[in-house]
């Protein structure tokens, strides 16, 4: 018996393919972002091979491509289309080669950088919704032409899409609780007074560097795609408004709606928040700029966000002087409420808390009544953290006046008190 | 029998500032492709201004340029949330004005 030792620390290898379609203008950008993607997996990339032609029914390029890739000896091929389970299978079987596609490549960052239970699960469920179709179309592959009775396929491989969608309903009920916890969770902090606003935008935009310059905290900022893959909330003042900020996973372009409803728990901290900050990178080239803020604006419209946007175009310092405007002109159909901003060197950052103030919805007044009893003065002792109390006047009982959020004034509604 | 719905509305980047008009046209083809869906869309946005946003795929995926020199108007494939809200309202409206004109006609058969 012959087995190969792999060394824990040996580098991954890969080469990447891209087909392009021969109708449509080449994209220098779709390489630029694979390589981007692969080396935060880890890969080492070997060589790169392109093709223009129409799709390959079977190993969706050319064979003579495949077998150049092959040339060069990686552990795998990373392929920038999407591979049906088909050419998958024929892939395998032809050239007894690894392959990825750029959805499994980034279901691999994910799976490696998922820490919390939350982001894990997420994660499993993405790749079995992915699985659950391949699965199914390799057993019916498996099985064609076999004979019913004795050569028929055994009773685990028949019974493996079965296992895949049970363990997916088992993790969508654990998801579910999840979410209602963070629905309980946000209604919370309504009713402590706290506005609540999402940081989203495409992957790698620095949206966790902007988190930490405007709160001031330590939460992990790379320059790489998804660093952050499960929510992280903290606390902020703006212009005297209580902020919690929280920090959401990137979008990326083209992503399959079945990973969107796999984040949903992560991504109705985007849906449910009262202000959406969307993180753009301004440093970018105009034409790609445009294409990540359209990729953002689907998946906050597959999110079905509601709530105000403001547009942050950050890593503005990079900019030549006079071009920012300009560029924030060829981009102002996509871009409501733009700030010019850089979380790094913190300019701009003035700017955008007033923006925040000045969209998130005015505080009302509010004019209540409270019992004299140990539970209306503990109510009053909470409205004093939670709310602006303009004024408090001790009569038969107490009437105060305040200016807050509804769901605080509603949160006194349970201790006695009466709107008048 | 197809029905196209036409939602003529001025729009920020995410929301739908005010709609403008909503119109339906009916048409009956025996077989439907480019020329059929192109001419379609031309009569019905007929003296509406402003750009045309339409799904890609209602457009066989054809790059912009090339559906802008068909339709011989301004065109675009939704980008901002409010292109697609706008897009999902003309959506519903073409699926309910269809179901309506096809049981109307059913009525008249029966009667």
């Amino acid at each position: 018996m012959h087995a190969k030792m792999i060394p824990m620390n040996e580098e991954k290898t890969a080469v990447l393919l891209i087909r392009e379609n021969p109708i449509k203008s080449p994209d220098p950008y779709k390489i630029k972002e694979l390589r981007g993607l692969a080396d935060a997996a880890g890969y080492r990339v070997l060589a790169e091979v392109f093709q223009r032609r129409s799709r390959d029914f079977r190993f969706q390029m050319g064979r003579v491509k495949i077998e150049q890739a092959l040339s060069y000896n990686p552990e795998k091929l990373i392929f920038y289309n999407a591979l049906s389970p088909n050419q998958v299978f024929n892939i395998r079987s032809e050239f007894s080669a690894q392959v990825l596609d750029r959805f499994n490549l980034i279901l691999e960052i994910f799976s490696t950088r998922a820490s919390t239970r939350e982001a894990k699960l997420q994660v499993e469920l993405a790749k079995l919704s992915y699985d659950a179709p391949q699965v199914k179309s390799a057993l019916a592959l498996k099985k064609r032409g076999e004979q019913p009775g004795f050569r028929g396929a055994g009773a685990y491989e028949q019974s493996m899409y079965h296992d895949i969608r049970g363990r997916m309903s088992k993790i969508k009920a654990e998801l579910a609780d999840v979410e209602n916890m963070g629905e309980d969770r946000r209604q919370r902090r309504r009713e402590q007074g706290f506005d609540l606003v999402a940081l989203a935008g495409y992957t790698n935009a620095g949206k966790s560097t902007l988190l930490n310059s405007l709160t001031g905290s330590e939460v992990e900022a790379k320059d790489q795609p998804f660093t952050t893959l499960s929510p992280t909330t903290r606390a902020l003042e703006v212009l005297g408004r209580k902020v919690l900020l929280t920090d959401t996973v990137g979008f990326i372009d083209d992503l399959p709606h079945f990973l969107i409803k796999a984040f949903r728990s992560t991504l109705s901290e985007i849906s449910e928040a009262d202000l959406v900050l969307l993180v753009a990178d301004i440093s970018d080239p105009p034409e790609l700029l445009r294409r990540k803020l359209a990729a953002s604006h689907k998946a906050l419209y597959d999110c079905e966000v509601k709530a105000p946007i403001v547009t942050v175009l950050n890593k503005a310092d990079r900019l030549e002087e006079g071009k920012a405007e300009e560029l924030v002109e060829l981009i102002r159909d996509l871009a409501p409420y733009p700030v010019l901003a850089s979380a790094i060197t913190r300019q701009g950052l003035g700017v955008l808390e007033e923006c925040i103030a000045q969209r998130l919805q005015p505080l009302q007044e509010y004019k209540i009544s409270l019992p004299y009893t140990a539970e209306g003065l503990r109510e009053l002792s909470r409205l004093y953290e939670t709310t602006e109390l303009l004024s408090v006047s001790y009569e038969e009982e107490l009437i105060v006046r305040l200016r807050g959020k509804e769901e605080t004034v509603a949160r006194a509604g349970l201790s006695g008190a009466r709107r008048l | 029998m197809m029905v196209c719905a036409v939602v003529s509305a001025r729009i920020s980047p995410n929301f739908i500032e005010k709609i403008h008009s909503v119109r339906l046209i009916p048409h009956v083809a025996r077989a439907l492709d480019l020329n059929v869906v192109a001419n379609f869309i031309s009569r019905a946005c007929t003296c509406l201004p402003g750009t045309i946003v339409a799904e890609s795929g209602d457009l066989y995926n054809l790059e912009i340029w090339r559906v802008k020199s068909i339709l011989g108007r301004d065109f675009k494939y939704p980008e901002t949330i409010a292109e697609r809200t706008a897009i999902e309202m003309a959506h519903h409206t073409s699926v309910a004005g269809r179901r309506l004109i096809i049981d109307a006609r059913e009525d008249d058969t029966n009667e």
